[in-house]
């Protein structure tokens, strides 16, 4: 079953990135990619690396962190319940077929799409800046989120309060669970990592809008229909999507200071030059 | 280290990206703010407050939503009531060997006999770590002759003895049966022999009829913890121990059938070939047992297989008894079994004969049957992992219940039963395989067998998805008993038959009876008046329960406390899961040891 919804999930991402190379990126940009492309992926490499280094701890680390969490036990599911339940009643008495479809479809196929999607948009520019910012963003928000469900305990509203919430994504479409349980552990829900990757490409694309004006759009909103979807299917609640928030601006800011600030080719490019003058 | 500052990206407002991206939610949450102040004001110093222990929704959906219902009900009588949610392993942990806890919600195994009752009431365990009493109910004058009493009988002098338990049960209230599920599965029809026997039960995975070219029982559980970790002694991560039961045998085995009247529960002989029990003279049971002869327990890569012998029964009785085998300052235990092992007095081994013993119990034959299905353990690898965890006779000390040897997973699964342990891989699968030289294959002995070369568990996440990979054929079997709101996604027009089985676990509210203010009977009665069992069945598991008065099957149960369309001892105090929140503050305030404040907040008198 995991394997259907997998080749699923590939198909109809592959579609909307074709799509969106094809309205956004256009065929000049292609053209000159196809010149320049070993010099972006060498600027990018470093940064790839310890992406995919804190991505592969971070699938080990899961398997273990829920243990630490309990030992350290700050569980905030009862404050978090208490302070918001309200909302989520609220936002569940809108719920309609056609909007949980609309929002379990963007869950899933929006959300890896909304994360594949700029990085092929910023390969293909000249600069490879806003590459390497997106990734190393991409690396922060892992990091830190890891280290905040270490700390905190919380279930999401689905598991507290599952009749209220009518729009189960589990329950309409069990299938997905299968892909879900892959990556989440049902103790981490603060901050909701859905949310602070879908914003950090928002952010992102804003700040590529001169390049990208159509995308910075259907980044916006996609990124607001993410973070919308994470609660009404009631994976996450308001705190943890706010904290998604602001953590998606820590990553952002913050990469924005790294990157460049120590470039590993430059310095590699720097001690070549100094062995040839030997 | 080289300096890049080349900045493209800039001077973008970076409030108005997030100013658009949280303004839907800043504006939803303002409504928020008023309860924010009121629980910051709260003047909560003395007001009674009580804490209740569950699993979240993908542990078990139906004890969140009676655990809200009645958070609900004791914050309108003026009770300041939390949550805590626990995983399933950490649940237990908190109950069974913490005691840490006020009030829990969630489903007891039980057992097919109500001598179940023993391990969990009796003042002797109040103490111990386990299944064995976790409300540390003690009533040594009352309750305790009449829970030993009651094993020493059979048939209806038992069921007479067993009355003043139940009532003592219904009105002291260390825990309430809320209401016993229906049990549901559904089972693919590449098998043939689905309902012979309980699936719950070690014959519900044996006997089935494969088609042709099936050579594999894929099985399906919701419950990760069987891919973790198969210890047979463990209190948290076992909840009925189908897993155990295919992997070890027991002396007797459980062969529930079902007919016009009503359910019948045997235990018929399984490792051993016989027994018959006999009263001695003090009035204990005593059976010369003869086990079947030449039986192996599976191999592994630490220890060869070696022959089961009354020996290894022997030990296994006086193991669960006391895991650290006299090496510590006080016994400890296991934290399961407890029951069963306690009515075995005396195990004789004879010396010309190594597959032939004799058994005293201190119980009748009723519960001398029961304490013949506890899992026979080889006595060669636990004396040998003892030993290793001995080694330092200084510093060795074993926390009943909690020590290394009946938590660790680090045993080798060995066993003697009709399935041995492959494989597991966490939070995926368990994967089993048939043991060849289990004695159900062999000709001569006409007990359903391993008929399938593959036994494997897979975690799948949830009820509603384990139904439709079975409808689908990717699997045989939901193992793992449904949870009511997934029993009606079941589709009439597949391949999959749905197995409605009886059913003894039940749904139950637990209180922890040492500390106040749950230590007082009366306060106990009055909380359990909070909970509509009837609302409960109806709306949490849509008809698919039974409400429950007393935690035993029906025919148990004396008149005077049968359910009678409300609990005769606790009924609810409202209407449709909704509580008349001035006649049950009248009940709490006459319980006793309270008042209400100005406020209506619950307060203990001073």
């Amino acid at each position: 079953m995991l394997a259907q919804v997998l080749t699923q999930l590939v198909v109809v991402v592959t579609l909307l990135v074709g799509v969106s190379t094809a309205l956004f990126v256009g065929r000049d940009r292609l053209r000159k990619t196809r010149g320049a492309w070993r010099q972006r992926v060498r600027a990018a490499t470093p940064i790839t690396i310890a992406l995919a280094a804190v991505l592969l701890f971070n699938s080990v680390a899961r398997q273990i962190v829920p243990d630490f969490s309990w030992i350290i036990d700050w569980n905030l599911t009862f404050p978090i319940y208490d302070l918001e339940g309200e909302f989520i009643i609220w936002l569940q008495a809108q719920a309609t077929p056609a909007v949980t479809a609309y929002f379990s479809f963007i869950y899933i196929y929006g959300y890896v799409f909304l994360l594949v999607f700029p990085l092929v948009a910023y390969f293909a520019l000249s600069e490879t800046r806003p590459l390497r910012e997106l990734l190393t963003a991409y690396t922060l928000n892992y990091t830190i989120g890891l280290l905040l469900y270490v700390f905190v305990i919380a279930y999401g509203p689905r598991n507290m309060m599952p009749e209220l919430v009518e729009a189960l994504l589990y329950d309409t479409y069990p299938q997905y669970q299968h892909l879900t349980r892959q990556v989440n552990r049902n103790t981490n829900v603060f901050p909701s990592l859905h949310t602070s990757l879908a914003a950090t490409v928002s952010i992102l694309a804003y700040r590529t809008r001169v390049q990208y004006p159509g995308w910075n759009i259907v980044a916006a909103v996609l990124g607001i229909s993410v973070a919308i979807s994470t609660m009404y299917l009631g994976i996450h609640w308001v705190i943890d999507v706010l904290a998604g928030i602001a953590l998606a601006y820590v990553s952002v800011e913050l990469a924005h200071v790294l990157v460049g600030r120590w470039s590993i080719s430059a310095w590699l490019d720097g001690r070549v030059q100094s062995l040839r003058r030997r | 280290m080289n300096c890049d500052t080349t900045d493209h990206v800039d001077g973008i407002d970076r409030r108005s990206v997030l100013a658009a991206t949280g303004a839907g939610l800043s504006l939803s949450l303002s409504g928020c703010i008023d309860t924010v102040e009121s629980v910051v004001s709260d003047d909560e110093d003395d007001q009674l407050s009580l804490s209740i222990v569950t699993v979240p929704d993908d542990g078990n959906r139906e004890t969140v939503r009676i655990a809200r219902h009645l958070e609900r009900n004791l914050e309108a009588v003026g009770i300041d009531t939390s949550i805590a949610w626990r995983s399933p392993s950490e649940f237990l942990e908190m109950i069974l060997i913490d005691h840490d806890f006020d009030l829990y919600v969630g489903r007891h195994p039980a057992d097919y006999d109500p001598d179940f009752l023993y391990e969990a009431l009796h003042s002797a365990y109040a103490d111990e770590a386990g299944w064995q009493n976790p409300f540390q109910y003690k009533q040594p004058t009352f309750v305790d002759p009449s829970l030993e009493a009651q094993r020493r009988a059979d048939g209806d002098e038992r069921r007479q003895l067993l009355k003043p338990v139940l009532r003592a049960l219904a009105e002291e209230k260390p825990f309430d049966p809320i209401c016993r599920p229906d049990e549901y599965r559904v089972a693919n029809t590449r098998f043939d022999g689905w309902g012979d026997d309980h699936p719950a039960t070690r014959r519900g995975y044996l006997g089935l009829e494969p088609e042709d070219d099936v050579d594999r029982l894929h099985a399906l559980v919701t419950d990760a913890r069987p891919s973790q970790n198969v210890n047979p002694l463990s209190a948290t991560i076992r909840e009925r121990g189908t897993v155990v039961d295919l992997l070890y045998d027991s002396l007797g085995t459980l062969v529930v059938t079902e007919d016009d009247d009503g359910v019948s529960y045997d235990v018929e002989p399984w490792l051993a070939r016989e027994w018959e029990w006999e009263p001695t003279d003090d009035g204990r049971m005593t059976a010369t047992v003869h086990l079947r002869e030449e039986c192996l327990f599976h191999e592994s890569d630490e220890y060869d297989s070696q022959p089961v012998t009354a020996e290894d029964v022997e030990f296994t009785y006086a193991f669960l008894n006391d895991t650290a085998w006299g090496q510590s300052d006080t016994p400890s235990p296991a934290p399961r079994y407890r029951g069963q092992v306690s009515a075995v007095d005396d195990i004789v081994l004879d010396e010309d004969d190594p597959y032939q013993f004799q058994i005293t119990v201190d119980a009748g034959a009723e519960v001398g049957d029961r304490a013949l299905t506890v899992p026979i353990l080889p006595r060669h690898v636990w004396r040998a992992e003892l030993q290793d965890r001995i080694s330092d006779l200084d510093s060795f000390s074993a926390p009943q219940g909690d020590w290394g040897l009946v938590t660790t997973s680090s045993v080798p699964p060995v066993g003697s039963g009709p399935f041995q342990f492959e494989s597991q891989s966490q939070r995926n699968f368990l994967h089993l395989e048939r043991f060849d030289d289990h004695f159900t294959l062999r000709a001569d002995v006409a007990l359903p067998e391993p008929t399938v070369e593959e036994l494997r568990f897979s975690v799948d996440p949830g009820s509603t998805s384990s139904v439709s990979r079975v409808e689908s054929g990717d699997a045989d079997l939901t193992s793992s008993m449904l949870e009511a709101h997934a029993v009606g996604d079941i589709s009439d027009d597949s391949d999959a038959v749905r197995l409605e089985s009886p059913s003894w676990t039940f749904y139950h509210l637990g209180f922890n009876t040492s500390v106040s203010p749950c230590s007082d009977p009366e306060f106990r009665q009055a909380v359990c008046r909070l909970l509509d069992k009837v609302w409960i069945t109806e709306r949490i598991f849509y008809n698919r329960a039974t409400p429950l008065s007393s935690p035993v099957a029906d025919d148990w149960v004396p008149d005077d406390i049968e359910w009678d369309g409300e609990d005769p001892t606790t009924p609810f105090i409202g209407t449709d899961g909704m509580v008349n929140v001035e006649a049950a503050r009248a009940v709490f305030e006459s319980a006793g040891n309270f008042r209400y404040d100005d406020n209506g907040r619950l307060r203990v008198r001073n």
